[in-house]
């Protein structure tokens, strides 16, 4: 018998338009349509703060580091704690798409991307710091070692230098991870899309396809990047707080200051990753997709990182009184009952205390409670940084140059701008990238429709 | 050369169509699939991704651009800092470390680019947006005679489709 010739098979086997669509795709490229005036008015806030507080730094840049709150001895500041913080909540993201993918806990699709996205924007939001804490930003560049007519090199003795390296690194690493992690969702969309987001998507999409090549190379990918951002997340906040721990300040040469760091970070990170997503969630009814489940896991982290918070402090004041050493003691003895006692009973209210009631489950799977509690471990932990940095400065060894540091209020202006600029950047990513990793959701899902099926 | 195209739904069934083709002789092979199935991609080639080769090297010259980098320029003018030795090794393992990472995660990217063939400017004729619903494609190309065969062969493994691609 002889085979019939091609054409007239393919005429016999003509395939059928595409007609229907995932599920996963229709609901979370929904997401990005469109804009509420609601939308539109957190956007114009965001950017208005954002403005604020650029307005003021420029006059800042003209008058000079006068218009801060220093005061001798604290020439540490509000700048210094928001980058710490800003640092601290770059954690989440990458403990979440590294460590938990090498765990392979599941559970993490639903959030993983958004994480990422929390890093990248926290990351820059911190660095905005460094140079306005600066002051004259046009020699910020001397951090870097680049070849110059003096021939001098910069200092890796400094810990500030690690500092310039570590979060560089970081930054770097953490954007490379989230557009990898994109590369296949901005597929869907760019097969969905049209107008100039069909450009956009078609240029950013890389052309991917999802073939056997591409997605084994992305596996793979994903799989380093996730091994080397695992040490990458632990060391790159152990290096900020050896910028104290590395000095002679009572309160900061501590040795359980890198660990205690770390676990804040996680702390907080985690707890601003519930704040951002428990609105976005229910604005955007993703419930089937985040689940009260994915809240409680988290709150899960929550609880375990305060216990490492709480029992941080609780070292940090026994060394204290065991050391003998009369200056560390002071220092202590000031934090609590001095002149910031105020900072430090929110910071041990907030971080230490109230994430104990997660014990119980009923709290636990209670959302509005996880929405108010993350809110107030936020503020806690900006307060943790404050009462680090601040009291320590502020009580030195010797009683004669003690001194008192408040914000000045261009500094407050500027650490607000800054939730404005994360926000900015959190509310253009809900509208042009895919909040949920749909490749990853839908593996998932094709593998229970397969389970489903008889097999 | 025509090429086949199946459209399958579940990737088990598009693992095996694609084994036995390999089976019976047609490599020329290429699968669309809108989430991983390391089932699926081990079908058409098990070798293990060569990304792997890349983190390595990157990871190396990082290290060691980050201990020649410290140790050079400490020595280059040397100036002594709390009477500690220009060539410090502790503090210097902070930017090796922090080096491994950055130039080991980018050369990681640089692999998936080298091995997964991106960028690419042109999609594939058979590449469509059901692909990135929730079907699987598997494209075969052969000789005119050997069609009815591939047909045969994949709608036995539960191709729902196959079709001619055409272009």
């Amino acid at each position: 018998m002889t085979p019939p010739p091609a054409e007239s098979v393919a005429a016999m086997i003509r395939p059928t338009p595409v007609t229907r669509d995932s599920k996963a795709n229709r609901d979370l490229l929904r997401v990005m349509e469109g804009g509420s005036l609601g939308y539109f008015a957190l956007v114009a806030l965001a950017v208005g703060a954002m403005l604020a507080a650029g307005g003021v730094w420029i006059w800042q840049v003209y008058e000079g580091l006068g218009i801060a709150g220093y005061a001798h001895p604290v020439f540490w500041g509000a700048y210094i704690v928001t980058f710490v913080f800003w640092v601290g909540i770059a954690h989440a993201g990458t403990l979440i798409s590294a460590i938990l993918y090498l765990f392979r806990a599941k559970w993490r699709n639903a959030i993983n991307r958004s994480a990422e996205a929390m890093t990248v924007f926290a990351v820059l939001t911190a660095a905005q710091f460094l140079g306005i804490h600066v002051g004259r930003i046009w020699k910020s560049y001397f951090i870097l070692p680049y070849p110059n007519q003096r021939a001098l090199w910069v200092n890796f003795k400094s810990p500030l230098l690690w500092d310039t390296f570590a979060i560089t690194t970081y930054a770097t690493i953490s954007i490379v991870f989230f557009y990898v992690g994109l590369v296949p969702d901005l597929a869907i969309a760019r097969d969905r899309a049209t107008g100039w987001r069909k450009v956009l998507y078609t240029i950013l999409s890389l052309g991917w396809q999802g073939t056997s090549k591409q997605w084994k190379a992305h596996n793979r990918t994903v799989l380093h990047l996730s091994g080397l951002a695992t040490p990458l997340v632990l060391s790159v906040h152990s290096v900020v707080s050896w910028d104290f721990a590395m000095s002679i300040v009572p309160g900061w040469h501590a040795t359980i200051f890198a660990p205690y760091f770390v676990a804040g970070a996680i702390f907080s990170g985690f707890a601003m990753v519930l704040t951002m997503m428990i609105p976005v969630r229910r604005i955007f009814a993703l419930e089937e997709y985040i689940t009260d489940y994915h809240f409680e896991n988290m709150s899960r982290f929550l609880l375990l990182t305060s216990i490492i918070v709480g029992y941080a402090y609780a070292a940090e004041y026994f060394i204290a009184w065991y050391s003998q050493v009369e200056p560390e003691q002071t220092s202590f003895w000031k934090r609590a009952f001095g002149p910031y006692w105020i900072s430090t009973w929110v910071m041990i209210l907030c971080n230490g205390v109230f994430p104990q009631l997660l014990w119980f489950k009923k709290l636990r799977t209670n959302v509005p409670f996880l929405f108010v509690l993350s809110m107030l471990i936020n503020v806690g932990m900006w307060f943790e940084r404050y009462v680090i940095i601040i009291t320590g400065l502020s009580r030195e060894y010797d009683p004669a140059v003690w001194g008192i540091y408040t914000p000045s209020w261009p500094e407050l202006v500027i650490v607000a701008g800054s939730f404005g600029f994360f926000c900015q950047f959190f509310l253009l990513f809900l509208k042009v990238f895919p909040v949920v990793a749909i490749a990853e959701v839908k593996e998932l899902e094709i593998h229970a429709k397969a389970h489903g099926e008889g097999h | 050369m025509p090429q086949l195209l199946g459209v399958f739904e579940q990737p088990d069934h598009i693992a095996a169509a694609a084994k036995r083709l390999r089976d019976r002789g047609y490599t020329d092979m290429e699968t669309f699939s809108p989430s991983p199935f390391p089932e699926v991609d081990d079908a058409v080639d098990e070798k293990p991704s060569g990304v792997r080769l890349f983190t390595l090297i990157g990871g190396l010259a990082g290290v060691c651009t980050g201990y020649a980098l410290t140790l050079w320029m400490a020595n280059d003018w040397p100036i002594m800092l709390g009477g500690k030795p220009f060539s410090s090794i502790p503090p210097y393992t902070i930017i090796a470390f922090e080096l491994t990472i950055l130039f080991g995660g980018l050369m990681t990217v640089l692999g998936l680019f080298l091995k997964g063939g991106l960028p690419s400017m042109k999609l594939h004729a058979a590449y469509s947006a059901r692909f990135s619903a929730e079907d699987f494609g598997l494209v075969v190309s052969c000789r005119d005679r050997d069609v009815p065969e591939i047909d045969g062969l994949m709608r036995e493994h539960q191709a729902t489709e196959v079709s001619l691609v055409e272009g």
